[in-house]
């Protein structure tokens, strides 16, 4: 039987988040020779090695083939994987990793606010100065497609694959394309973002390679391994509230479908009045509000580990794209 | 495997360029790894995805040459006769990322520099492009012209604020996007501007050097210095610009029409220039010398036996290469049995500036496809099938 091949970035919060990730998942990753070794596997589920690699290298066996699954950032993949969508199936974002691919420039640039305004700087700086504006970035491509996108063709691209934010200041470069989570190392660099300068929201994704060696086997253990991320991810999304009151009935269920967003796992409510419903956590007050103005004398709310249904998008997604 | 018939293509292209040696353009063979800087500067980033870069160990980057004009201009600024008028011709291989098709692919052409007779040197360009299909059995190529000049000649007489007009002209140069940009300028009013609206009203009956001066002053207090190449008084410039312009101000709807009529303007080179007086008197603007030179050219190709009335000219007819400052033009098969130009040329008088000239050059010329050529079958002095 032939192993599926799952890689995990080896380093850092993305590691740590990855494991949490699994273990949440009920899939416990396990070095079985000690920490440093580079080789794991999932514990009580056979047929699976797990590869620790950095989330770069990870994208690059995606493309390849060379692995099954892999977590990166969608940066990453858009960034590295020409015709991305060709090769990868992004199947999952994991809720962790979060950053944004942004332009910035320098705040003294008080005269640009939007990507317009810069296409007009980068035609006259040209004029002015005999030279594009430069971009410090380490996200060519996704630069290219985007100032293409917005119609700009007077710039430069200046490679970056550190302290690119720094750039401006050290005058390799007068603006940059970088990622950011809260924006603060930008400002204390005396830069800021463009408003609709944002090129991709990313965060951490699961990810499937088409090129991978599919077998019977590698899709059972994909099948297994995406059924338990399916649930768990699910189970997120959801609170699960239980009550009962003799008031309830379809036309109440059908209003709170309709205002708070709930589903009702198990239909409408049982011959005692007993009812379960699954509510997004945004809206557990309100619902919970709305259940005792209608009658319900106590209602309770607990975190859900796991929602197993007869279905399993991530692997139906999977399997149309293969 | 493909050698006899490579050979074959090289043999024949390789008679046309000896012919235009005898002409009296002397024939070089730049060096085919090339500085990437000087591609990317003139071409675009755009350009890079369809080039073969290498970097030294030093970090220096180089490509694969993606055409001839750069390298041919290059080596003439850093020869002895750089700045004197001279012409040369080439035949060699250029790369180039084209996704399926091969990367490497044989290129023929002329270039002409420092040539002050811009009229006669324009229709020499077209004439020896002919020459180069007759080569390969087609006398009468579709020919398709155009000429940028024109339109900067029309945004220049607009009564236009300075940062419309870079931009139309910016535009001009990418056909699919010129269109949703008038739309966009005409009907735009511009969103998010709520921040400064005050400011910029203000500043919009100022007189223009106090704004500056304080907008300048205004940043300064603020502690904002100038970080990259941009300075302090640039940014000002532009800011008092803008509030100028009005923050919702648009593209007048009638300069609008007008430049929709200026592209509308197409048929033989008589037909256009007859139209563009018309247009030019209506609008009461002078199209100044373009229009001149415009007329002096057809002329010039008269002159040479070309039948100017074959000639499919178009004011919207502009290359997608922003380097090309006048005359346009490219010639096609007829009959359409392969993709793309056959023979493609233009004016560039910006790009020996840009490659670092100490004084303008005016440069004309011309590139052949050799083998979109001979995939017509057609051969009139041998060696073809």
């Amino acid at each position: 039987m032939s192993a599926l091949v799952l890689a995990v970035p080896a380093k850092g919060r993305l590691q740590e988040n990855a494991e949490a990730f699994f273990a949440r998942a009920g899939l416990e990753l396990v070095k079985p020779r000690g920490a440093r070794d580079y080789r794991g596997a999932i514990a009580r589920l056979d047929g699976v090695e797990v590869a620790f690699i950095s989330a770069a290298e990870i994208t690059e066996q995606l493309a390849a083939g060379a692995v099954h699954f892999g977590i990166t950032g969608e940066d990453l993949v858009r960034e590295m994987i020409p015709a991305a969508d060709d090769k990868v199936v992004l199947l999952d974002g994991l809720g962790f990793g979060y950053a944004n691919v942004v332009v910035a420039v320098p705040e003294a640039w008080i005269d640009v606010r939007d990507m317009a305004d810069l296409d007009d700087v980068a035609t006259s700086f040209r004029g002015k100065h005999d030279r594009r504006l430069r971009v410090a970035t380490k996200y060519i491509n996704l630069t290219r497609a985007f100032f293409g996108s917005h119609g700009i063709v007077d710039y430069r691209i200046v490679e970056s694959t550190g302290a690119t934010e720094g750039a401006p200041a050290a005058g390799t470069a007068e603006l940059i394309v970088d990622i950011t989570t809260t924006g603060s190392t930008l400002a204390a660099n005396g830069l800021k973002m463009i408003e609709d300068g944002v090129i991709l929201r990313s965060q951490a994704n699961l990810v499937a390679a088409r090129g991978a060696p599919w077998g019977k086997s590698e899709r059972e253990t994909a099948r297994l391994i995406l059924d338990r991320i399916a649930a768990q991810s699910r189970a997120r999304l959801f609170r699960e509230v239980r009550t009962r009151f003799a008031g309830c009935n379809d036309a109440l269920l059908g209003l709170a479908k309709d205002k708070f967003g709930v589903t009702t796992p198990f239909g409408g409510p049982t011959s005692s009045g007993m009812l379960t419903l699954h509510c997004p956590p945004d809206n557990i007050h309100a619902l919970a509000s709305f259940l005792r103005e209608h009658g319900a004398d106590s209602v309770i709310v607990a975190e859900i580990d796991y929602v197993f249904t007869r279905d399993n998008p991530l692997f139906a997604k999977l399997t149309a794209a293969l | 495997m493909s050698s006899v018939p490579t050979t074959d293509i090289y043999t024949q292209a390789d008679t046309l360029v000896a012919a235009y040696a005898r002409a009296g353009y002397a024939r070089v063979s730049p060096a085919i790894l090339q500085p990437a800087e000087p591609f990317l500067d003139l071409s675009g980033e755009d350009m890079r995805r369809h080039m073969y870069l290498v970097t030294d160990a030093g970090g220096r980057e180089f490509c694969l040459r993606p055409d001839l004009t750069i390298p041919v201009a290059r080596d003439y600024l850093a020869s002895a006769a750089a700045a004197r008028p001279a012409g040369f011709c080439y035949l060699g291989t250029v790369f180039r990322d084209r996704g399926e098709a091969s990367g490497e692919f044989l290129q023929a052409g002329i270039e002409s520099f420092g040539r002050a007779d811009t009229a006669a040197a324009d229709a020499e360009a077209l004439a020896l492009g002919i020459e180069a299909t007759a080569h390969y059995g087609m006398a009468d190529p579709d020919i398709v012209t155009g000429d940028v000049a024109l339109f900067s000649a029309l945004i220049a007489a607009l009564d236009l604020a300075p940062a419309w007009k870079r931009r139309l002209l910016k535009d001009f140069n990418r056909k699919a996007t010129f269109a949703h940009d008038l739309e966009r300028l005409t009907l735009a009013t511009r969103n998010g501007r709520s921040e400064y609206q005050g400011v910029l009203a203000a500043l919009a009956n100022a007189n223009p050097k106090a704004a500056q001066a304080l907008v300048t002053d205004l940043l300064s207090i603020a502690g904002k210095s100038a970080v990259g190449g941009r300075s302090i008084s640039e940014i000002a410039d532009r800011f008092v610009e803008q509030a100028e312009l009005g923050a919702s101000s648009a593209l007048p709807a009638e300069t609008r029409a007008l430049i929709e009529r200026f592209l509308a303007i197409a048929g033989t080179p008589d037909d256009a220039a007859q139209a563009l007086r018309a247009l030019a008197a209506e609008a009461h603007i002078s199209l100044g010398g373009a229009l001149d030179l415009f007329e002096s050219r057809t002329g010039f190709l008269a002159a040479r036996g070309v039948d100017v009335r074959r000639i499919r000219f178009a004011t919207a007819f502009g290359r997608g290469v922003d380097y090309y400052t006048g005359f346009v033009f490219e010639l096609h098969d007829p009959a359409r049995r392969v993709d793309g130009q056959l023979v493609a040329g233009g004016r560039y008088d910006a790009l020996l500036t840009r490659l670092g000239s100490p004084q303008p050059v005016p440069a004309v010329g011309l590139a052949v496809w050799i083998e979109r050529l001979a995939a017509l079958g057609g051969a009139q002095s041998g060696g073809g099938r």
